[in-house]
């Protein structure tokens, strides 16, 4: 019964908000993307730095286990497992020693990391914390949120992340670095769609183009 | 005498005292440094341990905690960011951890409350606030000259100098195993681009460029302690929640004074942050333990010397029953204190502060004097007379008592040294005050304690006591005995056993310092060698097997000099491996074909290895200009001409394989343990006192035998004394105590007064008025002994309590000794 009262309302305002285009709460938003732990979804990643030359393409598998714990892990194309748990981030290659590294040396980490798990938790209130959110479309239908880091020294190098997402789905998340760098996750269903050589223009349209079927 | 001549001499006396007061309140100084009672150091290791425990890098840190009680989820409401929905709050109840599957308020799928979600909202303000109180804290004590370090997590341990940035490829020991040529530049190019599309690549976009092979965070590695504090927002946060901070101070841990200025200071700056309200500051460290205790100590001095002094006075008031008496014995005392501080500012410059609490207490055998003279005042009879009677006994017991004391200026060590010149310029001025100024300032008219019935039944009572001469045997006896079956050990080594702290102070203590990752004070690897560059590069040489030991988890963590800055020598040989600019372009170039990095990317890198090439070597004058180089500078000491190195060792597990370090070397590298070192420093301390002890024993026999004419009273006097002494020993060791210096320093202070006792009642004749105020003055003296150094024994402090005891249980021995074998008095004159 409080499944369905908790959904009735975001039914009501869906057709409404779409027809108007009004803004629609970040909150519901976000707590429809919450699956129970482990919450898996495939990836693929496109970052686009200006001291290279061609995009880095990789994809793989995320996965949040619960808590703050988040596992990446790349397939293609070199394999590469990391998980982020208990502040610390570990990377995993084949033929090679573990790497740590303490998020408290890059708190950008830290900002992605809560980004990632509040939308694969569905922690509204961890996302609020983090960032001041703006989201637009319809519950039901497509929306888009923008999150704006609150914390300036992360605001120094993250400027924003936009999030694609349709009905309780998130599909696309970009995330804009404060030097202009742009890294572009396609997640879910969308992951198989990335083209070989990407553009941030294509993928701006795939993000925002309706879902097959 | 008349009255105007005696008022004058009165008059004359105060100012005396005054003038004497106002001098020694301009010259005098007081130190605590608690070095100047410690023994000198004869062994090397006990200079090391002298050094380090005083000055020593880790007697000058004191770690912080602060606290917060953590606000209610519900009350974290109104906090937090703003522009929140009436159906957050259900979220947010929610997510603060107390809920279960059930969520009450609408608008929150139950599917996204579960048991995992953390408490975020209301654990993060209490983190946030614990760290603004942090930050704030560090920055007002690192304005503050009296600390040389303040670290909270928020500088970084392991970065490197920017401008010794170009020296990494000369630290870092990357260069011993590779070269910088294609293959190796080709692999380290393609993990950069694999990290680059991993989490990492936030860390990576800065150094990329200037750094490819990634030399920086290798050192930080390499510098970064083993076990440091996890960080969040910004600052050093333990498993408790409660944010810790690392302060080192400007003073030397064996500053007492000093080390309290530094933590109140601490204390001030914390009360003056604002936000602060309920939390709660707790240090720890080797100088706020000596703060706590010295507090203690005074305080417990305080009120323990108020209600002597009060008993004190009550009780003379009772035996005189004379207020103007009372006022006038007050005067030698007086004087003899003020004398003895003059003295001692006389001869040295700083007079210690222990110095003159001890004083004091040996004193109270100066309150003899007065009590004496007043006791033996005849009826109708000038006190003069009285006194002049008295004073060949009263000389012989001045005597005596400072040969004894003598004894602490034979031991060689300062604070005692001061002690003797106090004691005994003190005694001295008493009795001679005593003998030649307050005997003409008492009134004639007294009560003469020989009529006092009470006196005259007790003195009857003991003059009957049976004085068998196996009395001495039999104490004998009992002495042997009880010392044979006493628990070992007899001596008391532990330094730390003589000032322990509350147990939940020393728990505190371990907790903070395995959270900041602090190394241990006990074990010191210790490099020996005529130069720091030998130094440097005997600690090269050791790497490897300390390298082992931590592998093998005999040690947790081995920190030795050269981990910071290697010889000069090695940094040539690396220095020389690097290749030269059109080389490096080259193999840049090869290694990065087929990889996306645009051309010209990494000229800043190739312009570093160029500069590096041409370097002077970073020596340890230059490095420790550095932020990171205070800890080198910690490391390398000099002494008398050697340089010696100091490697620090966190988590001993296996003493053996530690100390396997040493072996093969020479000489040249020792592993110190500072608390075998101390304890052999308390051990010879003793042996001196022993042997100054047994000196000024055998000159009392002399002076006693001299003075009494005739071995055989030596032999009332003294045999009581002795026997007494070792009983004292006796009875403390059945009751499990162990005896420490302070003990001894006891033990002398009973032996002072039981002399007294003893040559009081050696002496025969003058009748049984005499010998009834004899008794009375002795017994006034026990009482007032007692008084004073029972009151003591109550005392919580260690130190406080064995002077007490000691000295409660040797006045009541020497007093029934003393009684017990004097000679037999005729009964047919009782």
């Amino acid at each position: 019964m409080l499944l369905a009262s908790a959904t009735a309302p975001a039914r009501e305002i869906g057709p409404a908000a779409a027809a108007a285009g009004a803004p629609v709460a970040p909150s519901v938003l976000v707590a429809g993307l919450g699956r129970p732990a482990p919450a898996r979804t495939a990836f693929a990643e496109a970052r686009f730095l200006h001291m290279l030359d061609r995009p880095l393409v990789v994809s793989g598998q995320l996965a949040w286990l619960g808590g703050d714990r988040l596992e990446r892990r790349v397939e293609r194309p070199r394999a590469e497992v990391a998980t982020i748990a208990g502040g610390e981030v570990t990377q995993q290659r084949p033929g090679k020693p573990p790497r740590h590294f303490s998020l408290a040396r890059a708190p950008q980490l830290q900002v992605l990391l809560d980004s990632f798990v509040a939308l694969l938790s569905g922690d509204a209130g961890r996302l609020q914390r983090a960032f001041a959110i703006q989201a637009s479309g319809d519950a039901a239908g497509a929306w888009t949120m923008t999150l704006v880091p609150r914390d300036p020294t992360v605001a120094r190098t993250v400027a924003s992340i936009v999030i694609d997402g349709h009905a309780r789905e998130s599909r696309c998340m970009q995330v804009r670095e404060a030097d202009g760098d742009v890294a572009v996750d396609l997640l879910g269903a969308l992951a198989a769609d990335m083209p070989a050589l990407p553009t941030p223009e294509a993928l701006r349209a795939l993000c925002q183009g309706a879902p097959g079927a | 005498m008349s009255r105007g001549a005696r008022a004058a001499l009165l008059a004359g006396w105060l100012l005396a005292l005054a003038a004497l007061g106002w001098t020694v309140g301009r010259r005098l100084h007081v130190t605590t440094d608690l070095r100047s009672f410690m023994p000198a150091p004869t062994t090397p290791d006990q200079r090391l341990l002298m050094d380090q425990v005083g000055e020593g890098p880790g007697s000058r840190l004191l770690l912080l905690a602060i606290s917060r009680p953590r606000p209610s989820p519900g009350s974290a409401a109104s906090t937090g960011a703003g522009g929140i929905g009436p159906s957050m709050a259900g979220g947010r109840s929610c997510a603060s951890g107390n809920c279960s599957l059930h969520c009450p308020d609408a608008g929150v799928p139950a599917v996204a409350c579960t048991r995992d979600t953390k408490p975020s909202m209301a654990g993060a303000d209490a983190d946030a606030a614990l760290a603004a109180l942090s930050k704030g804290l560090a920055a007002a004590l690192a304005r503050d000259p009296r600390y040389s370090q303040v670290l909270n997590g928020s500088f970084d341990p392991g970065a490197l100098d920017p401008g010794l940035l170009p020296y990494r490829y000369l630290l870092s020991p990357t260069l011993d195993t590779q070269s910088l040529d294609e293959a190796y530049l080709a692999d380290q190019l393609q993990q950069r681009v694999d990290d680059l599309s991993s989490p990492g690549a936030a860390l990576l976009k800065p150094l990329l460029p200037r750094d490819p092979t990634l030399e920086v965070l290798k050192l930080a590695q390499r510098w970064t302690p083993a076990r440091a504090p996890e960080v969040r927002d910004g600052v050093w946060i333990s498993a408790r929640g409660e944010a810790l901070l690392l302060v080192q101070t400007a003073a030397a841990g064996f500053d007492p004074g000093a080390q309290q200025a530094a933590v109140a200071g601490i204390e001030q700056a914390f009360r003056a942050l604002p936000g602060n309200g309920g939390a709660r500051l707790e240090l720890s460290g080797p100088g706020y333990f000596s703060v706590v205790l010295g507090a203690q100590t005074r305080h417990q001095a305080d009120w323990i010397g108020r209600i002597s002094t009060v008993g004190f006075v009550l009780l003379l008031l009772l035996a005189y029953r004379s207020v103007g008496s009372l006022l006038l014995s007050a005067l030698p005392i007086a004087s003899a204190a003020l004398a003895g501080i003059a003295a001692l500012t006389l001869v040295y410059p700083a007079v210690h502060g222990i110095t003159l609490a001890f004083g004091f207490t040996l004193l109270g055998v100066a309150q003899e004097y007065p009590i004496r003279v007043l006791s033996h005042r005849r009826a109708g009879e000038d006190a003069v007379a009285s006194v002049c009677s008295l004073w060949p006994l009263l000389l012989t017991a001045i005597a005596s008592a400072c040969i004894a004391y003598l004894a602490f200026y034979a031991s060689g060590v300062d604070g005692l040294q001061q002690l003797a010149v106090f004691t005994i310029v003190g005694l001295l001025v008493a009795g001679f005050s005593t003998r030649y100024v307050l005997a003409y300032l008492l009134p004639r008219r007294v009560h003469d304690v020989a009529d006092l019935r009470w006196l005259a039944r007790v003195r009857r009572w003991v003059d009957a006591l049976p004085r068998p001469a196996w009395i001495p045997l039999l104490v004998a006896a009992l002495v042997a005995l009880l010392l044979a079956l006493a628990p070992p050990p007899f001596w008391q080594n532990d330094l730390a056993a003589l000032t322990p702290l509350p147990s939940s102070l020393l728990q505190r203590d371990a907790r903070l310092r395995e959270a900041l990752g602090a190394p241990d004070v006990r074990y010191l690897v210790v490099l020996q060698a005529p130069t720091r560059q030998g130094v440097l590069a005997l600690s090269q040489g050791l790497q490897e097997r300390a390298d082992a030991l931590v592998a093998r988890h005999a040690v947790d963590a081995l920190e030795l000099p050269s981990r910071y800055l290697p010889p000069v020598a090695v940094q040539l040989a690396r220095q020389a491996r690097l290749p030269d600019r059109a080389t490096l372009e080259h193999a840049l170039q090869e290694a990065a074909q087929g990889l996306p990095f645009r051309p010209g990317l990494f000229a800043p890198f190739v312009d570093d290895v160029e500069a590096a090439r041409r370097l002077p070597p970073l020596t340890p004058e230059r490095f420790e200009q550095s932020p990171l180089g205070q800890r080198l500078a910690a490391m390398l000491v000099e002494r008398e001409g050697q340089w010696f190195g100091l490697g620090t060792v966190s988590g001993v597990h296996d003493v053996q394989a530690l100390q396997a370090l040493g072996v093969h070397s020479h000489g040249s590298v020792r592993v110190l343990d500072l608390k075998a070192a101390s304890e052999s420093l308390v051990a010879d301390y003793r042996a001196r006192i022993l042997q100054a002890l047994l000196g000024a024993a055998l000159l009392l026999v002399l002076t006693i035998s001299l003075a009494l004419r005739s071995l055989r009273r030596a032999w009332h006097v003294l045999a009581p004394l002795t026997l007494a002494t070792f009983l004292v020993l006796a009875v403390e060791r059945s009751m499990g105590i162990e005896i420490s210096l302070f003990h001894l320093v006891a033990l002398i202070l009973a032996g002072g007064l039981g002399l007294h006792y003893a040559l009081f009642f050696e002496r025969d004749g003058g009748g049984p008025a005499e010998r009834r105020r004899v008794l009375h003055a002795t017994i006034v003296c026990v009482l007032s002994a007692l008084l004073v150094f029972g009151m003591l024994a109550w005392a919580t402090i260690p130190v406080l309590r064995a002077i007490g005891l000691t000295v409660s249980l040797g006045v009541a021995f020497h007093f029934c000794l003393s009684i017990l074998m004097a000679p037999h008095a005729h009964a047919a004159q009782g």
